[in-house]
């Protein structure tokens, strides 16, 4: 039964994966606490979405690596939708779906030129071969630009999120603060959208905290279970899809709806 | 409080062994009895390919890396299990000419696999120009080279396929290649057979225009000197628009063409609106991609397609 945990380490691909769900997916599931408190669930499917975009952008300004165009593009989304959102007579969720569903649109358009769009159909469901050393260094550098600015701008940004007046009031740059961690989902979401699949990376964002959530009673619970749930499922996923041959993304999604049903369960026995 | 973190830690726990359950009753006990050489074919048709050659040679295992009814890889992603199974292989056995795209991947990652290209030596048809103005730019970002790699469907070029894999074979394996040699021999014997009557057909369809909905019937086209008005590759998820219908509706009519070759699953659609528009009949022939794992289903495809011919210029 060893087999289980050293079979697969002998595999470079799977060796990649493996570094990358083990950097990837606290990430998941700390700003997961922040996007399940701030109602943002919405948001970031929509940004998962315009990864599409991104790489028809890419692709059609030639450039050779398309997560730089698709890591561009969904920073200027996030901002644009950021923006709008609180400028427009319009609710936020109607706001998010009109960008959303346009940004796929021209993305599925200029993919789909000459009916080529099953090039790109594994970034629907993810592929896990697609990670490089490359991409490796990446996912290391945002998780460290990730955890300064959880570390140092957090409770600001949980002062906004309870009350905006009040965290005004209190000298907390509000605009600023939500722009930035719009911006850090954009750039997490981008990086791992290649081998998680634009149809899933919203689940293992929100899943692991909102699991997390109906079990907690303070900050410091939320982000523990929240993270562990995220990188438990992330991990055992990652094995069992080696050894039955399944996507990874789905298996880890799986795992962490699994999870917040449990939960879910118990936390409601708690409360009667 | 207590009971929070205890309840979390059975639950993980729980998860851990319902998953490591779960791959127990999928991974089969892997038997490593020592076989001697181990083949892997990249899809059907050279998995039939092979399994001639090989015949009942013993401790020779042929592996199929894709399913039988994948059809072509134009757009097939290896997954871990197919990782594993190329790490485990001697030799690995492609058609080439670009149909398996995922090839320089595979090639990186063992160097030390023999791959034997069946396409070796062999020059392809182009890809009909006149479909690639919608995506040039879009197809260059994937270094597509622009072939039509179908060879298979050639009678003639099948046994050239057959014998470079024949000749990779025994250079690999000089103890059983004699074997291989006699196997391929034989085959070649029984194709050679189907040659001759395609051959005949082609001397009356020789310069008869037709229009085929599939880029493999080229190389059909090719054995029988049929002069082709017009192609439309209709594949796994092409779309198609409504003025290159049209289009294709007045070349028919503008030709006379009475005979279009399609495959049944992706060309039934269009084949039927082509009959209803036109007086042209549609005939849909084996692309030979997919079928059971039989060593004799080339032979047999073939033999039904050269009847499906024979039919359509029976007039």
């Amino acid at each position: 039964m060893t087999a289980f945990f050293t079979e697969w380490w002998s595999y470079g691909f799977m060796r990649n994966a493996f570094l990358a769900v083990l950097i990837i997916t606290p990430l998941f599931g700390l700003l997961g606490t922040m996007i399940v408190n701030n109602k943002m669930a919405f948001f970031s499917d929509a940004l998962g979405h315009s990864a599409l975009t991104g790489i028809a952008i890419g692709v059609v300004l030639g450039v050779t690596d398309t997560t730089w165009s698709m890591v561009v593009f969904a920073i200027l989304f996030a901002l644009l939708l950021n923006y709008i959102g609180s400028k427009a007579a319009a609710s936020t969720d109607t706001v998010i779906s009109v960008f959303s569903s346009a940004s796929i649109a021209v993305g599925l358009a200029i993919l789909s030129r000459g009916g080529n769009f099953s090039h790109y159909s594994s970034l629907l469901v993810g592929d896990i071969l697609s990670i490089t050393p490359r991409e490796i260094l990446y996912l290391l550098i945002i998780f460290g630009a990730t955890m300064i600015f959880w570390v140092t701008g957090f409770n600001r940004l949980n002062a906004v999120s309870l009350n905006r007046t009040l965290a005004r009031s209190r000298g907390i740059p509000v605009r600023l603060m939500e722009l930035v961690f719009a911006v850090f989902i954009a750039l997490i979401v981008m990086l791992s959208i290649k081998w998680v699949g634009i149809l899933i990376i919203n689940a293992l964002l929100i899943l692991p905290a909102a699991g997390s959530r109906n079990i907690s009673v303070n900050m410091r619970e939320y982000h523990f279970f929240s993270v562990l749930f995220s990188l438990f499922s992330g991990i055992v996923g990652l094995i069992i899809s080696y050894f039955t041959n399944v996507a990874t993304g789905p298996m880890i999604v799986i795992l962490a709806a699994v999870i917040y049903f449990a939960t879910y369960i118990y936390g409601r026995k708690r409360v009667q | 409080m207590k009971h929070k973190y205890l309840f979390v830690a059975v639950l993980l726990t729980v998860l851990l062994l319902a998953g490591m359950g779960v791959t127990r009753l999928y991974v089969s006990v892997e038997t490593s009895q020592k076989e001697e050489l181990k083949i892997v074919t990249s899809f059907y048709p050279m998995y039939i390919a092979v399994c001639n050659v090989v015949g009942e040679a013993e401790g020779v295992t042929v592996t199929n890396l894709s399913e039988p009814k994948t059809g072509c890889m134009h757009d097939y992603q290896l997954s871990p299990e197919d990782m594993k199974t190329l790490s485990q292989a001697d030799v690995f056995v492609v058609n080439g000419g670009g149909i398996e795209s995922f090839l320089g991947d595979v090639a990186q990652q063992y160097p030390n696999l023999t791959i034997i290209d069946a396409c070796q030596g062999m020059e392809l048809l182009g890809e009909e120009e006149d479909e690639g103005h919608a995506g040039e730019d879009a197809e260059d970002e994937h270094d597509h080279d622009g072939a039509n790699a179908h060879v298979w469907m050639s009678i003639e070029r099948y046994m050239a396929q057959l014998d470079n894999i024949t000749s990779g074979l025994a250079q690999l394996d000089d103890v059983r290649g004699e074997l291989y040699r006699e196997n391929a021999n034989s085959y070649k014997a029984r194709l050679q057979a189907l040659k001759e009557e395609a051959a005949e057909l082609s001397d009356t369809v020789r310069g008869v225009g037709i229009v085929l909905f599939h880029e493999a019937y080229a190389y059909v086209v090719e054995d029988y000197g049929m002069q082709v008005i017009d192609i439309l590759n209709l594949d796994e998820e092409r779309q198609v628009s409504a003025g290159e219908v049209a289009q294709l509706i007045a070349n028919i009519r503008d030709n006379g063409v009475t005979v279009v070759l399609a495959e049944e699953l992706y060309g039934k659609d269009m084949g039927e609106i082509i009959e209803e528009a036109t007086d042209a009949k549609v005939y849909y022939l084996d692309t030979l991609n997919r079928g059971t794992y039989e060593r004799d289903s080339y032979l047999r495809g073939m033999e039904e397609n050269i009847r499906i011919l024979k039919e359509a210029f029976a007039e």
